[in-house]
Parts: structure tokens; sequence; C-alpha cells
């Protein structure tokens, strides 16, 4: 199908987002086509803001627009319980459920030999720096119930055990993936089980 | 159980086909390449969601198709339960009386499948890779738990693996990662092999006796498990576990020296002794045929009670391999109690009695016509 180049090229800049196959893409293009202009320059001037002017976070590495972000810097959360996630989307997660008031720290990753990423590669060390520094207590180990995620968390686990640091271990959420699992009651009960010290 | 329907759509070389089936014996004479075992293999595919013949789903669907559609209905605890497998680019899904499952754990096991295709009469001569692969199917269709536990085993082993090149090649130094893999797989292994042993047991206790029959009364089998690490059947998983961890604590220079995993359920093998004598390396053609029969005939038995219901059985072009003798001993055991599926390219090499028993199928490009 031939389409003019400004929308060619849309067309190609929505297909780089997840999930969007290029059916969806042109469907797309043809809708902005329809905006109004306005929203339009809003919706490119908010696209290039949010690359620009969202960082990562020098103490716990999630995504913010100051530095330190507005969770490291909240007098009110306890500082002596540090949860450590994957993703900045675990820490939106945990967020949503209100309950929890500790901070948090952010790897960007998981362990993988197969994928050359090793402990440098993702965001560990700068979490041992910290665990230096600050007054830790407690750390929770949440990264994700599959084998990368498990590992990382026994690395950790075993790097961190001599300090006398306590640490537990939660399973947030399943293994996500489009395709069908082999997975069972363990996952499971892993994920509902909660914390269990490691 | 037995499959009252199948409905397939646009699978392998079937564009549309609806057929219903005989409690008992359905035979499906075809030349070759009309789609007989493409018929089987969909069967194969409705109870474990994966072919027998190829890991990749692709090949299934009509070469022309954007997807396909298998649908059986299985009677089976006195219900008839729907079934559906949808394979398409995007990946499969799986319905169990019309509801989505997302885990096939929750699938697999809803139909008992035992499979005799001609290059199961290889099990016994065959690779270690295709005993493994037998008892890990056989295991896993009555305990779907198991392939939870395999297929974990398989990814750390990869991850393993990988960190052991890097460790052999002298990339990192640190061992603390490889500690951590070794104790994920050892959770694991242990599991792995205190069910083989579970199950190497119930399998004995039907397939020594069967053999015996078969051979009247001259040959006595055994199977024997030669694992990589010094175990003992009687031994539990917590056992096994501290085997495993004293054995990788004295190998682990020798496993970066050679950069890969040197021990584990994925290094074991089965053993087939008749009289004593290994059956693989002495064993005549005639005895390897009868050991593999023996094992699919335990099989089904076994599965009769795990499940407490007869598996259905297909003979993938096999009979006409087994001589009167062999078969009219498979006969006997199935005696009307297991449906069973016969595909040949020609009626002749078959005992007139199941014939007579027999619904007739004929195909023939993908058709599928009802003789009697
Ligand atoms: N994805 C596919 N789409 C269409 N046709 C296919 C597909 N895969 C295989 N076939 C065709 O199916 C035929 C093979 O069918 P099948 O293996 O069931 O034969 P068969 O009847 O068992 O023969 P034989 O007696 O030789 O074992 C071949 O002609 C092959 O080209
Ligand atoms: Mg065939
Ligand atoms: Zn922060």
């Amino acid at each position: 199908m031939y389409y003019p180049e400004p929308i060619s090229k849309l067309v190609d800049s929505f297909t780089k987002l997840p999930g969007i196959g290029p059916k969806t893409a042109v469907r797309l293009a043809f809708f902005v086509l329809n905006m109004e202009e306005d929203d339009v320059l809003d919706f490119a001037k908010n696209l290039a803001n949010a690359k620009r002017e969202l960082t990562h976070c020098s103490v716990c590495g999630h995504i913010t627009d100051t530095d330190p972000c507005r969770i490291c810097d909240d007098r009110e959360r306890d500082g002596s319980i540090i949860c450590v996630v994957q993703d900045p989307k675990d820490v939106i997660a945990m967020e949503k459920m209100k309950d929890y008031q500790g901070k948090y720290h952010v790897l960007h990753g998981a362990i993988s030999p197969m994928d050359g990423i090793g402990p440098e590669d993702i965001n560990v060390p700068p979490l041992i720096e910290r665990l230096k520094d600050e007054e830790v207590k407690e750390l929770i180990l949440a990264t994700n119930p599959n084998v990368e995620g498990e590992a990382t968390a026994m690395y950790i686990s075993r790097l961190v055990k001599p300090s006398g640091i306590r640490i537990s271990r939660i399973a947030h959420g399943l293994p996500v993936g489009g395709d069908l699992e082999y997975a069972d009651e363990v996952t499971l009960s892993k994920a509902l089980e909660g914390r269990r010290d490691l | 159980m037995y499959i009252e329907e199948l409905t397939l759509t646009n699978y392998r070389n079937y564009n549309k086909l609806t057929v219903s089936f005989d409690q008992k014996i359905n035979v499906i004479i075809g030349e070759n390449a009309q789609g007989k075992t493409n018929l089987m293999e969909s069967v194969y595919v409705l109870a474990f969601t994966k072919s027998h013949r190829t890991p990749r789903d692709k090949e299934l669907i009509k070469w022309d198709a954007e997807y396909g559609k298998i649908e059986g209905r299985v009677f089976k605890r006195n219900q008839s339960i729907p079934l559906e497998v949808v394979l398409s680019n995007k990946g499969k899904k799986v319905k169990f009386n019309h509801i989505e499952q997302k885990r096939l754990s929750e699938y697999v096991g809803s139909m008992n499948i035992v499979m005799f295709a001609p290059e199961d009469l290889n099990l016994v001569k065959g690779s270690p890779q295709e005993r493994r692969k037998f008892i890990d199917m056989e295991i896993g269709q009555t305990q779907p738990v198991y392939i939870h536990h395999l297929t974990q085993y398989q990814r750390i082993l990869k991850e393993r693996n990988a960190l052991l090149k890097d460790l052999q090649r002298q990339f990192i130094t640190d061992s603390t990662m490889l500690h951590v893999y070794t104790e994920q797989l050892i959770e694991h292994a242990s599991i792995i092999l205190e069910r083989r042993f579970l199950f190497l047991n119930k399998l004995r206790k039907w397939a020594n006796p069967i053999h015996e029959g078969i051979s009247q009364g001259k040959e006595l089998l055994n199977i024997d498990y030669n694992a990589s690490v010094n175990v003992s059947e009687a031994m539990n998983s917590e056992k096994i576990r501290m085997v495993y961890e004293q054995h990788f604590k004295n190998i682990e220079n020798k496993e970066i020296d050679r950069g890969t995993t040197l021990i584990g359920p994925h290094r074991d093998d089965l053993v087939f002794t008749v009289n004593d004598k290994n059956v693989q390396t002495y064993g005549s053609q005639g005895q390897q045929r009868t050991t593999a029969l023996s094992l699919k005939l335990a099989e089904i038995e076994l599965i009769y009670e795990e499940v407490g219901e007869y598996p259905i059985l297909l003979l993938d072009d096999v009979l006409s391999e087994l001589d009167d003798h062999r078969q009219s001993h498979l006969l006997n055991t199935i005696q009307g109690k297991v449906q069973t599926f016969v595909t040949t390219t020609s009626i002749d090499g078959i005992a007139h009695d199941t014939i007579s028993q027999a619904e007739i199928f004929t195909i023939h490009d993908g058709q599928l016509v009802e003789e009697r």
C-alpha cells in the first residue's frame, strides 16, 4: 500500500511502540490526521518532554523528573526498608497498592549469562554502595518469579547476608508473556505466600 | 475415555474435517502422504498441545492458512467434554469446556494418550535423549507439575552452561553466581529424579509381567535407571538433594574446565535388560521390539491406575510391523477397553479379528470416508 511520505513516517513511528502492529499503526496515523491541531502539537510536545525531562534517580534508579526522586526525598517514608524491583513499572504497581511505606531500588533488569547480563550490567553495585551508606535494616527482594528473577534475588541475598541485614523475598504477580506457560500451583503459591526469609 | 468427535480446520493437509469415531477400534486406511499421520498427530496435539514430530507449531497450520484449529469431544467420567486447540502465528490457545486455559498444566491431562509409532520401536536402540523423552512425557501427562520442574530445569541449565562458558574463558572469576544456579538446579533436579524413580517402580510392575507374557515366559525384562550421580531409587528428594550438593561441589573445577554442566537428570538414561543382558547392546531386533511393545502396553495400564480411565491408543503404521503373535497380544490387552486408532497403508498385514471388530475409514488427500 502506498501512503504519502508524512503518513508513512508516522506509521513507522507508531510501529515502534510495543503491542502495535502495522494495521493498528495505520489506523492510529489516520486518526491523528483528524485530530485538532492543538491536540496534535500537545501530543508531540509531551512525547518529547517525557523523554527529555525524565531521568533515572541517582539514588534508587527509578524514573523521575527530580533528582533524587520524590520517593527517595520523602521524609515520611521508612528509609530502613528497601524493596528491590526489576523495573520502574514494578514501583508504580507497588505504589498503587499504597500499603508499602519503605523505599525502593530499581535494578533495570535481571542477571542472565545467556543474554550476557552480569551483576555489573544492572543496578546492583549501586545497591551495595547504598547499603553501606544508609541505615538499612531490611531488604525485600521483589524481582520477577522466573528463573532470572529468582537467580538475581539469590545473588543479592548471598552478597548482603554477611552484613546482617534482614532479607526477604516477595514474588509479586505472575510471569507475563504472550505464549502459554507451563506454570503451575508452585508459581502461584509462591506469588501468594508473600514474603519469606531467604 | 474416548474421543466421540473430532473437527480439524486448516490442520496440515486438512481443510475441514468432522468425524465421529467408534468407542473401540478405528482402522484408517490410506496410501502414503494422504494424511494418516497428520490425523494421529492432531489427536496427540489435542492432548499435549504439542506435536510428537515437530517442536514448531507453525508447521501444523495448513500452508496457506492464518490459523489452524483442532476441536474434539472426549467422553470421560460419564461426561462429554469439548476440548480445543487453536494454533496461529501469534501463539496458541487452548480451551477446556469452552473456557480458555492460561496454564498448560491446567489443560494437559484432560485427555490421556498412548502413541505407538514405528520410531518407538527404536526406543531401546535409540539415543538416551529418546528414552528421557519417553519417561518425561509419560510422567508429565499424569503429573503436570512435573512438566513445570522440567521446563524450569532446562532454563536454569541454559543459564548455568552460559555462565560456565564465561568462567571457562575467564571472562569472569567470581563463582557466586555459579553457586546460585547450582542451588536452583538441584532444587528441580532432585524432584525430577524422585518422580522418575516413583514412575519407574510402577512401570516395572506392569511391564515385566507383560513382557513375560509376550515372550511366553522365556524372557525376564528389567528396567534400570542409570543416573549421573550415585543415588539409589529408595532415596527421597531430600536425600537426592544432598547427594547432588556433594557431587556438584566435588566437580566444580572440572565443570569450569569443560564449560558445561556434567551431571543431572539431563545426563541420565534408562537401561533395559532381558535375562540380565542389556537389550540395547545384545538384544535381537525381536527382543527390542517386544521390549518397546511391553513398555507401551504397560503405559496403558499405568495410566488406568493413575487416572481411573484407560487412555486413547494411537497406533500409527505400527500394527503391521508386529508379527501375528505380538499383534494378538496387543489386542488382548486392549480388548474392548481402550479406544484404539490404527493406521495402515494396506489392510493385509492386520489380523482378521481386529478388522472384523473395527470401524473402517479410508483416507484420501485429507478427506476421510467411513466405509462401514
Ligand atoms: N502444514 C501443511 N499444510 C498442508 N499440507 C501439509 C502440511 N504439512 C504436511 N502436509 C502434507 O501432508 C502429507 C503427509 O501426510 P501424512 O504424514 O499424514 O501422510 P501419511 O498418510 O501418514 O503417509 P505415510 O503412509 O507415508 O506415513 C504430505 O503430502 C504433506 O505435503
Ligand atoms: Mg505416516
Ligand atoms: Zn529515588
